[in-house]
Parts: C-alpha cells; structure tokens; sequence
C-alpha cells in the first residue's frame, strides 16, 4: 500500500525564512559565501505499509514523524529516496492546522472534500455524518477562529474519519477532547482498523498500543525502532527514560 | 509546462470554491460587504475628479469617464499582483495539509481581481452614456484587451508569488513599483497632453500599459480600433506569460518548504 525506500527529506535552514531584499541579493553577490546550512528532517526512511495496517508512529518532538506525514499526503516531494502510495490519502490536520479560520466549520468540511477530490454529492451526503460526528452543534456555521483547539481537533478527525479515502493520517489529536468525545474516537479508530490504513502520529503511549498493529520510532529524522508497538514503546521509552505510567483506560493525559 | 496547464484545467472545481470561499472569506466581517466592490474605484474616481479637475483644472469634460476606464483595468493588474506576492505565504496551513497544484493560488487572486473589474465595469456602463462615448462595432475589441490583459496578469502574478515567498520586502517594492507606475502611466492624464509630440512613440514601445489603456480607452469612449501600441503588450503578456508558468513550475515543489 506505501512503500517508503530510502526516503531522505532536506531543509536549508536559514535564520530568517525569507531574508530581507538587501542581505538576498548581498550573499547573491558574495557568490554563497555563507552557504546555507542544510538538515535532514528524514534520512534513509525505509519501510512498508500494508493495506488495513495501522501504523503508529512515535517519537520525540521534532524527530520527522509530521514531516514523514506530509511527505504521504504528498505535499513534501522526496529529495532521495522513493515513495510509492497506492491510495488516496486524506487531508492531514495537524492540531487543526488546515483550516481556512474564517470560514465556518461547514464550509471548511466542503473545502476539504473539494480539496481531496470528492464530488460535490459525496461531500453532501458525508457533510451531515461528519457535523454529527463532530458534535459542535450550532458552532459548526461560526468561523473556525472561533473554535477551541479541543473542537478544531473534533472536526479534523470528524473529518479525516469521514473522507472516502484510503490512508487516514492522524496527527496528535487523539489527546484531544473531553471523554465523552475520546471515547467515540476510541469506538470510530477500532471501527475503522483493519478496514482502512492509518498511521497515527501520537504521544499518547496507551493508543500506539491499543489501536497500532506496527509501530516505528523515529529519532532525528531516522527510524531508531520499527515492529510490534509494545516492544517499540518501550525501546523509546527506555531511550527516553521515562518511567510508563500504569495503564489505566481513564487516565489518557496529554503528554 | 503543458502539464500545469492540463492539472489546472483537471482541478478547476478547487479553483472555483478557493475563489467563492476567498470572496466570501473577505467579505464577511465588512457591515457594507461586497458594496464596497462598487465604492472601492467609485471613492478611487471621486479623489481624482477632484484633484484633477477641480484643483489642477485639467482633463477635459470627458475626464471621469477616461479615468474610470483605465482605472478599473489598471486596478485588475495591481490589485491581482498585491494579492499574488502573498498568495503561497498566507496559506501554509493549507499547503501543508494537502497536496494541490500551487497555481491555484495566485490564479484565484487574479480571477477575484477580474469580478472587481466587472463590478467597475457595471458602474462604468452608465458613465459611458452620461459621457456620450462613441458606441461602435470597435466595442467587440473588448474581450480580446482583456485576454491580453489576463495572460500577461497571469504571468506577472506567477512571477511575484515566487518572489513573494522568498522575500517579504516584495510586497514594500510592489506597492512602492506600483505607485510609481501609476504616475508614469496615462491613467489620470493624456499622452497628447503631457508627452511631448517627438517622444510619444518611443514611450508609448516603452510601457506597455499605455498601449493598452489607450486601447480601452478607443474602443469603449472614442469609438475607433485598439491602438498600434497594444501590440507592445500583447508581446510582452505572451512572453511573461510562458516565463511566468515556466518559473512557477520549476520552482513550486521549493515553494513548499520555503514556508
């Protein structure tokens, strides 16, 4: 379903992301004097992921695991390496980042569809399911400025859940919302598992566990572990030297 | 090249509501609304007839009419390259998010800018007959300016959201280019007028907005063809266009991790 081979993903890394006119066509003129500095978010990434597989992904924050991300939903081209996807893959809302904030939650649900392709009669017959998923109520027609990021995170899902398509990526918003709402993202991810792929990006050590069949550890842009998630969790957490806490179904504390 | 062409045309659907949800994005905090696609270049003619006519005392009786018409086309060009330069920059999350051609982008800018034209020209409509312009068959000259006037925008558009992306100054420039511009361009004075007889030519092969300004001007108002002139900026439109694609296409995949 993806094969990642050897995939490495490169940034220069700059002071200012865009340098002011005048120090732009100065180093222009010094000919590279000051070459940028590069680094690899990803280096040498290598695995694969069946149809059906939920693969969890974790690590430290900033060690590649949303820029592998992207580069499936195929916004990052590789710069080494090859990436096969044999699917589509839907939107990935990272902490609600996407959305257009001054549009309601209704129009962003249609934007998103129009963005990954689906007609304008699936999205209306998925628009209701996803606005009752989401349980905003009235909330859904206000801008999504006006949001809290616990009901940004409820409308990414909502919606990433609801797509039609066959790679569903989750960016850490399974801590996200109230337990009420973490418990019908419980039931929607054993729902879906199996039946669609999913690679879940999370801090949370439980849901890797509960709901991943594969996890990968990743550590300054390469892979430190890759199998079975228990084992994985606990290479990180060892490295990481953090003691587990117990596992307790109530207790999912954002980390 | 080609290809961006062809992925553009396949993604036109994403193009029409990035444009819808743009349009109604920026319009929903005003309390006038989309009223103000009328006020803008209605308030904008006001200030001129004002310091032109009244304060300077020139233009002639006509003067609104040649104003408003170069002024809407001018402001379809300026205000699509000012959207154009920040187009990539003010929608990271979106890029991030989810794959989609980047043209989309600046393309959406320009096609806002071609509805607030419209809405100019709706008002220019009745300033045509309160002016008495000359109504002929040269009226059907239009859609061919404004096919000239959309390459070379499109063009121009691709090459400032590039730009815009590496360097925040751009916006500075533009605005300051633009400004400039405007005053070196007969929107609020006649080429007869302030260009010496001998040096008429050579300015008219030098700025290609005169050529066609002129042109709309001839073909709504004076009633007779397009001037010679327009040539210059249909060469040029043709030119910055194929550069314009050609150079948003090599560099769109940076584009992504410029932001």
């Amino acid at each position: 379903m993806i094969e990642v081979d050897d995939l490495g993903i490169r940034f220069k890394m700059e002071k200012r992301r865009r340098s002011g006119a005048l120090s732009f066509l100065l180093e222009r003129s010094q000919n590279r004097q000051r070459s940028p500095r590069e680094f690899w978010a990803l280096r040498h990434v290598s695995f694969t992921v069946e149809r059906g597989d939920t693969v969890g992904v974790i690590g430290r924050n900033g060690s590649g695991k949303s820029t592998l991300l992207r580069v499936i939903a195929g916004v990052y081209p590789p710069d080494e390496g090859k990436v096969s996807i044999g699917g589509e893959v839907s939107t990935l809302f990272s902490l609600g980042a996407g959305f257009q904030t001054e549009l309601s939650g209704r129009d962003n649900i249609y934007l998103n569809g129009i963005m990954v392709g689906l007609t304008k009669d699936r999205i209306e017959e998925l628009l209701d399911v996803i606005i009752e998923f989401a349980e905003l109520g009235d909330f859904i027609d206000m801008p999504v400025r006006t949001y809290s990021s616990g009901m940004r995170a409820r409308l990414g899902f909502a919606i990433a859940m609801h797509s039609d398509k066959d790679i569903v990526l989750i960016d850490e918003i399974m801590g996200a919302g109230d337990v009420a709402f973490r418990q019908k993202a419980e039931a929607e991810m054993s729902r879906i598992i199996g039946e669609r792929t999913v690679i879940l990006v999370s801090h949370n050590m439980s849901a890797i566990e509960q709901f991943a069949n594969k996890a990968i550890w990743f550590d300054k842009g390469v892979i430190a572990g890759m199998g079975e998630p228990k084992k994985v969790v606990e290479q990180y957490l060892a490295a990481s030297k953090v003691k587990k806490p117990p596992p307790d179904k109530e207790d999912w504390a954002v980390a | 090249m080609i290809e961006q062409l062809k992925n553009i045309w396949e993604r036109r659907e994403l193009l029409y509501y990035m444009v819808r949800f743009q349009m109604k994005a920026e319009k929903k905090n005003k309390v006038l609304g989309f009223v103000w696609s009328f006020l803008d270049p209605l308030l904008l003619m006001l200030t001129y007839i004002v310091l032109v006519s009244y304060i300077f005392g020139r233009g002639g009786p006509q003067f609104p009419v040649l104003l408003f018409t170069a002024l809407i086309s001018w402001r379809w060009f300026t205000n699509s390259l000012r959207r154009s330069v920040n187009s990539v920059t003010s929608k990271v999350g979106l890029i991030q998010s989810v794959r989609f051609p980047l043209v989309i982008l600046p393309l959406s800018g320009i096609i806002i800018g071609f509805f607030d034209w419209l809405f100019g020209f709706a008002i220019l409509v009745p300033m045509l007959f309160i002016f008495k312009a000359s109504f002929t068959v040269n009226v059907l000259w239009l859609p061919v300016l404004l096919l000239i006037q959309i390459i070379g925008t499109i063009g121009a558009c691709l090459i400032a959201a590039v730009w815009g992306t590496y360097l925040s100054d751009l916006s500075n420039i533009i605005q300051f280019a633009i400004r400039i511009c405007f005053y070196l361009t007969p929107i609020i004075w006649a080429v007869e007028e302030r260009i010496p007889e001998r040096l008429i030519h050579l300015y008219m092969l030098l700025n290609p907005f005169a050529g066609l300004l002129e042109s709309y001007k001839n073909v709504l108002i004076r009633g007779v063809p397009p001037s010679e002139y327009a040539i210059v900026g249909v060469a040029l439109s043709c030119v910055v266009f194929v550069v314009g694609l050609w150079y948003f296409s090599r560099d769109e995949h940076k584009l992504v991790k410029a932001i």
